[in-house]
């Protein structure tokens, strides 16, 4: 069988002067690129990570180029770290908030995109991609000079329609800095999670809706039993990739509060990055708090390609 | 179609004025501290339009320096990143547009394949890539931040392109695969039939009919190159290897820089992927949804 398909593959080339591979050996050929970057730039580190956590790696190993095995020290001490308990409780916390604040927008706002006789509906159509072109790192930015206690702009708009008389310290409060970096994460992601819907919202028709209605059924309970379980799989989606970036959050924690005030809105990525590349520059527990990290999002991409991906259209 | 009460339509245009609000706001508040001084911030901390504008930001930054302006006359302190302004947007290009033309090349030769010649690995190396788009960055940096100090690629601009085509490809092959898949197979076999080879023919027939899909991937990828910060940031430590959100993120922790400068530089640095994205709308919607679920 496979003589035969080789031998009707190279049919052809045999007018030419090259001999044609064939499509196995072409398919192998046509990925050799991204076998080679892939696995320098993604499979080796994964796996190189996992190394350097059972590792002691510091800067005098770096410049030495030894790395003395240290079993699982590194994950023993994270364990016993209680800033390393906090990151990643506050990076449950953040991501449970944004993830449903984002599902329900979500929803909220494709439904209401979807209102073809409604003008402002079309303004607010062009409008939701603007989140998307804006640099995470920029956005963070641009919040924290919201938030600014002092001088933010936030504080002079509620000043402005008279709903506050004395500043507040949005994300210098330890009480309420982790819900306001929650806030530009919103911001800037949900336009992706608005596409979706929007999309998944194009596929079902109104027939359904008119039958209803002519039925009686309020537009609460046409959403409720119609809409609601059709965009199901969809929201699925949502859940598993949001989730699992936003396990991830970094430049916006970078721009507004640095982890602080104190330690309020340490969260895993920003641990990490702390622990390799500030001083003391602890590269080994930095990777095993990374590989943490790793393990949860792995955890949630398995779903994601067993139950999720496949059974979506 | 149902059309909605008056009450309804009158709910529905006030929700969609919060929306716009919301999306707005941000905007609207870089663009207002970007166009007054320090002096006028300070001066009010109430108001919301400034006493008076002045463009003065975004000349001592467009100018390297050189130009201070009104507001900047007294200062004797502006931090080199903000003077390598050009330097920082030019290395931003660099790495943006040779990300997005490796990873559409390397991408679509593996997404033929597995849109085309199906295997039994590359069925594999398609569930790989949608596991591998969850790896977060962070955990690639440290491994990578060694191997590359190894390898003496840190310091480089070449190292930060290398690490984001590793770390975008996955994404790409999964944006591209179902376009080639949806490209009707019999173009390409009368093409071999007239003698044309299998990779000749999709060069020829089957690269040109996916252009929307490359479209739609290639602005994607721009965008996610233009924006990504933890990979220079990681491999680069040097001023003049420093992409904009490197630049923009080494302010943070500046004390002499006000707000008023921070808002200027992000918003230029926000303007050319807001303009990507508004001109080229209709693939970036593609190619998300395409990516999220299959096409």
């Amino acid at each position: 069988m496979s003589s035969m398909t080789a031998a009707k593959d190279r049919a052809p080339a045999a007018r030419s002067w090259r001999r044609e591979l064939s499509p196995r050996n072409l398919a192998l050929v046509m990925n050799v690129p991204t076998f080679v970057t892939i696995c320098l730039v993604l499979a080796y580190p994964i796996y190189y990570a996992g190394y350097l956590s059972f590792h002691r790696v510091g800067v005098a190993q770096l410049r030495k180029g030894e790395f003395p095995f240290a079993g699982l020290d590194n994950y023993l001490r994270l364990l016993d770290d209680p800033l390393f308990l906090l990151a990643l409780k506050n990076t449950f916390v953040f991501t449970f908030i944004t993830v449903s604040a984002e599902v329900v927008l979500a929803v909220a706002i494709a439904l209401l995109i979807n209102q073809q006789s409604i003008w402002t509906s079309r303004v607010t159509r062009v409008l939701i991609l603007l989140p998307y072109a804006i640099p995470p790192i920029a956005n963070g930015l641009i919040w924290s000079f919201m938030y600014s206690f002092q001088f933010g702009f936030l504080n002079r708009i509620l000043f402005s329609i008279g709903a506050i008389s004395e500043p507040i310290n949005w994300a210098g409060d330890p009480e309420t800095a982790l819900y306001a970096v929650t806030v530009p994460y919103i911001w800037r992601t949900l336009p992706f999670a608005i596409l979706l819907v929007h999309a998944a919202l194009q596929g079902i028709g109104t027939e359904l809706h008119e039958a209803a209605a002519v039925d009686g059924a309020t537009v609460w309970q046409r959403f409720r039993h119609i809409t609601l379980p059709l965009l199901r799989p969809i929201l699925v989606v949502i859940l598993v990739l949001r989730t699992s970036f936003a396990f991830a959050v970094f430049e916006e924690i970078l721009a507004i509060t640095q982890g602080g005030p104190g330690d309020a809105t340490w969260v895993a990525a920003w641990y990490s990055y702390k622990k390799a590349f500030a001083p003391p520059f602890d590269i080994g527990t930095g990777s095993a708090s990374a590989y943490v990290l790793a393990l949860i999002v792995g955890a949630l991409a398995l779903v994601y390609v067993r139950f999720v991906y496949r059974r979506v259209q | 179609m149902l059309k909605p009460t008056p009450l309804g339509r009158i709910l529905l245009h006030l929700a969609n004025l919060l929306v716009i609000a919301f999306f707005l706001l941000p905007i609207i508040a870089v663009t207002i501290g970007s166009v007054q001084s320090e002096k006028t911030l300070q001066a009010d901390t109430r108001a919301i339009l400034p006493a008076e504008y002045t463009l003065d930001n975004f000349r001592v930054i467009l100018s390297g320096g050189e130009q201070k302006g009104k507001v900047f006359e007294q200062v004797t302190y502006l931090p080199d990143n903000i003077k390598k302004f050009y330097h920082a947007f030019a290395n931003s290009v660099i790495v943006a547009v040779s990300v997005t033309f490796l990873t559409l090349a390397f991408g679509s030769l593996s997404a033929y394949t597995v849109a085309r010649l199906q295997y039994r690995w590359t069925a594999w190396l398609m569930t790989a890539n949608v596991v591998a788009r969850f790896v977060p960055i962070i955990v690639l940096m440290i491994p990578l931040y060694v191997t590359f100090r190894s390898l003496d690629l840190l310091n480089s601009v070449v190292g930060v392109i290398i690490a984001l085509t590793g770390f975008l490809l996955p994404y790409a092959i999964i944006i591209l695969a179902p376009y080639f898949a949806s490209i009707p197979k019999e173009l390409e076999e009368s093409a071999r039939i007239d003698g044309c080879s299998r990779f000749m023919a999709f060069l020829r027939i089957t690269m040109p009919l996916a252009t929307p899909g490359l479209a739609a991937c290639g602005v994607i990828v721009f965008i996610i190159s233009w924006h990504d910060l933890l990979i220079p940031l990681i491999l680069n430590s040097k001023a003049e290897f420093m992409t904009l959100p490197v630049v923009i993120a080494s302010l943070v922790g500046d004390v002499h820089v006000f707000f008023n400068l921070m808002m200027a530089i992000c918003l230029l640095a926000l303007l050319p992927s807001v303009i990507l994205v508004l001109l080229l709308q209709k693939f970036v919607v593609q190619g998300l949804s395409v990516g999220a679920v299959k096409g």
